[in-house]
C-alpha cells in the first residue's frame, strides 16, 4: 500500500499544525486574499451590472432587434415594418425570452435637425412609446421642468436640457424638427417643448429629443414601423440565452431582422466595460500573485528546514516522488483549508455589512460620467455562482502552483546530505 | 555537487546471486566486491571508500571503526543504498543494489535494511509508536499487527508506556530506543547505524549497546555500526577498521 493517501494527509495536517506559527500567517494571507477576491469580484460585479444597467436605459437595451443593415447605417430606410414587428412579437413570447425580458421599447429613431427662432442644432430624434419608455429609459426620471410624454400626446416633445437652452426653449415653446422621410425628401414637423431632461451626459442632453411614436411615423411616412424594439433584460447574464432563443425563433433563413446585443450595439460602452474589466483583472492577478507567493514561502521554508527529515523517511524507504506527493499534500491542504476559510469570510463580509450596497459618493466630488453612462456612486456587490467557482479555481490553482516547486524540492534531497550530522 | 555515479553492473554481477548461495555455510548479509566512491567536487577529488572488498555475513555484530573522514559513514551509505558508489558492487541480503534504479532501492530500505543515525531520527509530528511502526505501516501491514508487534517490542527495550508521546517529550537515549524498535521491527537483513551513541551519556550508550547486543543474539538480526565509541567497540565481534578508506584490519573475536 505504500504511503497512501491518508497517511500523506495525517502528516500533512501535523506538520502543518506543528509549525502553527508559519501556517497561520501565511493561512492568513490566503484567507485575506481570497475575502478579497471575493469581496471585490462581487463588487466588480455589481459595479458591472449598475452600469451596464445605466448605460442600456440610456441607449438600446441589453439586446436591439433590428433590420440587418442599420447597425451600419442608422436610416429609415433600414427599418422594420408591421410585419417584421409581428415576427419580433411572436418571438419575444417564446419562454426562453419572455421569462427573462423586464420591458420592451418600440423606437422610430433618425437623425435630423431641430430649429427655433433663435438657431437650428442637429439632433438625434426618436419617436417613443411613453408608456413603454417609463419602465425601461432613464430618461423619464431625469425630468428638469416640464413633464415626461404621456399617452395621449401628439404633437409634444420631451428635449434635452442644453439643447433647450441653446435653442432658447421653455417647456410649452414651439419648434420645428426636420429629416428625410421614407422616399428621401425633407419633410418638417412642429412640436411643442413639453418638458426637458438633464442626464449629466452631453451627448444625450445637447442632442436628444423624443416624440410619440405615432407622430414620427406619420411625419416620416413609415405607418407601424420602427427603427429597432430594444429589450431590457433582468441582468447582462440573461443577454447570452435570450440572443440564443431569439435566433431560433427569428429564423435563420428570413434575414430581415437581426438581434444585436448590448456590445455590438454601444460599442463605446462595451469598450468602457472592457477597460474595467481588465482593471479588476489585473487587481485579481496581484492578488493571486501576492496568496501564492505566501503558500511557496511557508511550504519551501519548511521543506528546507526538513532536509534531515525528508532523509529519514527516504531512508526508510519512501520513494522520492513519495516524499514529493508528501509536501505536495501539506502545500495543496494549506491552500485549499485556508482558501476556503477566505471565500466564506468574504462571502460572510459581503453579506453582512455590504448588502444593501458601498457608497462610494465621498470619493466622487461631481457627478462622474463614463462612456456615455453616469457612474451611480452606490455599488450593490452582487454574486453570481460563477464567482463561487472561479474562487474555487483560484484555490485549486494556487495550490497546485504553489506546492509544486517545493514539492520538486523535496524529490531533490540527496540523503546521504541530508543525513549528515552537523549541530 | 558532482558525484561520479556507476555505470551498468558489471558482467560479474549476474551470477553474483547464485554464487553468494554457495559461497560459505552462513549467508552474506552483505558483500562487497572493489567498492568505490569518489567525490568530486569543481578541481577537488576525495576518495572516501577505496576499493572495499569484504562480506558481512548474516547475525553478525560488526563495528567499521577509524579516523574522523576514513569513509565509515560512506561505507554505511553505500550499503544502505543511501549513496551510489562510483566503481564496484555491492550485495544486500544476495541482491546487487549498486546498480538498482531508485525505486527498487527505496523498496529495498525498505524491505531489508533497517537504519539508525546519530540522533533526530524520528519524525517529529509521529509518536513513537507512530515512528516505531511506519516501516510496517508503508508495507500494508494490517493496523492490530502493527501495533501489537511494536508494544511487544517497546515492552521489550524497556519504553512500554512511551507510545504516545512525541519525540521531543522522550530523552535522547529513549528517542534512540524508539529508533532501534523501528530499524528491527519488520526483521531486516540488516541494521546500519551510524554513530547511534555519539549524542548519548556513558550509561546510556552502555545500556543502549545492551539493547542492540541482546536483540542480535535474540532476533539474529544483522548490526553493522560506524563509530568512534570505544564502548560500542569493545562490544562488538568483529572489528572492521578502516584508515583513507581502504580496510586495514579486520580482527574477529568470540
Ligand atoms: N558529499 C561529500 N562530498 C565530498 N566529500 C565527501 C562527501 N561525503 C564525505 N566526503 C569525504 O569523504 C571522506 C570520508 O567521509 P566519511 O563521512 O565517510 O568519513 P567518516 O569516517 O564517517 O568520518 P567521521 O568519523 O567524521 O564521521 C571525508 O574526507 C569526507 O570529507
Ligand atoms: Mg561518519
Amino acid at each position: 500500500m505504500r504511503s497512501s493517501l491518508g497517511l500523506r494527509m495525517r502528516l500533512a495536517v501535523r506538520n502543518l499544525v506543528r509549525q502553527r506559527r508559519r501556517t497561520l500567517l501565511s493561512g492568513a494571507a490566503m484567507v485575506v486574499g481570497m475575502a478579497l477576491l471575493v469581496f471585490s469580484r462581487a463588487l466588480a460585479e455589481g459595479g458591472h451590472e449598475d452600469w451596464i444597467d445605466a448605460g442600456v436605459r440610456l441607449g438600446s437595451g441589453h439586446v436591439s432587434v433590428q433590420a440587418p443593415e442599420y447597425r451600419r447605417q442608422r436610416t429609415i430606410e433600414h427599418r422594420l415594418s408591421s410585419a417584421d414587428r409581428q415576427v419580433v412579437e411572436a418571438a419575444l413570447a417564446e419562454p426562453g425570452v419572455a421569462r427573462r425580458l423586464v420591458a420592451e421599447a418600440p423606437r422610430l429613431t433618425v437623425q435630423g435637425l431641430a430649429s427655433s427662432a433663435s438657431s437650428a442644432l442637429p439632433v438625434g430624434v426618436t419617436g417613443v412609446n411613453p408608456t413603454a419608455e417609463q419602465g425601461f429609459s432613464l430618461l423619464p426620471e431625469r425630468l428638469e421642468a416640464g413633464r415626461y410624454l404621456e399617452p395621449e400626446d401628439r404633437l409634444h416633445a420631451y428635449v434635452g436640457a442644453r439643447l433647450a437652452e441653446r435653442l432658447d426653449l421653455e417647456p410649452g415653446d414651439r419648434f420645428v424638427l426636420t429629416a428625410q422621410d421614407a422616399s428621401g425628401e425633407i419633410v418638417g414637423q412642429m412640436a411643442r417643448v413639453v418638458g426637458t431632461f438633464r442626464t449629466g451626459i452631453p451627448e444625450a442632453d445637447e442632442a436628444l429629443v423624443q416624440i410619440p411614436l405615432r407622430t414620427a411615423q406619420e411625419w416620416l411616412g413609415v405607418p407601424g414601423a420602427v427603427t429597432s424594439i430594444d429589450l431590457l433584460l433582468e441582468s447582462s447574464r440573461a443577454v447570452r440565452p435570450v440572443l440564443a432563443s431569439l435566433e431560433t425563433a427569428l429564423g435563420e433563413g428570413s434575414g430581415s431582422v437581426v438581434a444585436l446585443d448590448w456590445r455590438e450595439a454601444q460599442p463605446e460602452l462595451d469598450a468602457a466595460v472592457r477597460m474595467d474589466d481588465w482593471a479588476d483583472y489585473v487587481f485579481h492577478a496581484i492578488l493571486f500573485g501576492i496568496a501564492a507567493l505566501a503558500i511557496i514561502n511557508t511550504i519551501l521554508m519548511s521543506v528546507m528546514q526538513r532536509t534531515r527529515e525528508f532523509g529519514v523517511l527516504r531512508a526508510l524507504g519512501l520513494r522520492r516522488a513519495e516524499v514529493g506527493r508528501l509536501v505536495f499534500a501539506e502545500g495543496m491542504l494549506l491552500t485549499i483549508v485556508s482558501g476556503l476559510a477566505g471565500m466564506i469570510l468574504g462571502l460572510a463580509v459581503v453579506w453582512l455589512f455590504f448588502r444593501d450596497g458601498l457608497d462610494f459618493s465621498s470619493l466622487m466630488n461631481e457627478e462622474m460620467t463614463a462612456a456615455g453612462v453616469v457612474i451611480d456612486p452606490v455599488i450593490v456587490p452582487r454574486f453570481h455562482p460563477t464567482q463561487i467557482a472561479q474562487s474555487l479555481f483560484f484555490i485549486l490553482s494556487i495550490g497546485i502552483l504553489a506546492s509544486i516547486y517545493p514539492a520538486w524540492r523535496a524529490t531533490r534531497i540527496d540523503v546521504a546530505e541530508a543525513m549528515k550530522f552537523s549541530e | 555537487m558532482n558525484e561520479s555515479t556507476a555505470g551498468p553492473g558489471r558482467s560479474s554481477s549476474q551470477s553474483a546471486t547464485a554464487d553468494e548461495v554457495r559461497d560459505g555455510e552462513r549467508p552474506a548479509a552483505v558483500r562487497t566486491e572493489d567498492l568505490w566512491k569518489v567525490f568530486e567536487h569543481d578541481d577537488i577529488r576525495v576518495e572516501a571508500v577505496r576499493g572495499v572488498t569484504f562480506r558481512i555475513d548474516s547475525g553478525e555484530f560488526v563495528v567499521l571503526a577509524g579516523p574522523s573522514g576514513s569513509g565509515k559513514t560512506t561505507l554505511l551509505n553505500l550499503i544502505g543504498g543511501l549513496t551510489r558508489p562510483t566503481d564496484g558492487q555491492v550485495w544486500v541480503d544476495g541482491r546487487e543494489i549498486g546498480s538498482l534504479p531508485d525505486r527498487d532501492l527505496a523498496e529495498i530500505r525498505l524491505e531489508r535494511v533497517g537504519f539508525v543515525f546519530q540522533a533526530y531520527n524520528l519524525l517529529p509530528v509521529l509518536t513513537a509508536l507512530e515512528n516505531a511502526e511506519f516501516t510496517l505501516l508503508l508495507r500494508g501491514v494490517p493496523a492490530a499487527e502493527r501495533r501489537s508487534r511494536v508494544e511487544k517490542l517497546f515492552e521489550r527495550i524497556g519504553i512500554a508506556g512511551l507510545e504516545d508521546r512525541l519525540p521531543g517529550k522522550l530523552s535522547g537515549g529513549q528517542q534512540q530506543r524508539v529508533a532501534v524498535a523501528r530499524a528491527v521491527v519488520g526483521r531486516p537483513a540488516l541494521v546500519l547505524a551510524d554513530e547511534p551513541t555519539a549524542n548519548l551519556d556513558t550509561a546510556t550508550s552502555a545500556s543502549l549497546i545492551d539493547l542492540m547486543a541482546e536483540l542480535n543474539r535474540e532476533l539474529g538480526t544483522t548490526f553493522v555500526f560506524a563509530t568512534h565509541d570505544p564502548l560500542l567497540m569493545e562490544r562488538a565481534r568483529r572489528n572492521v577498521r578502516l584508515v583513507d578508506g581502504s580496510i586495514v584490519a579486520d580482527e574477529r573475536r568470540d
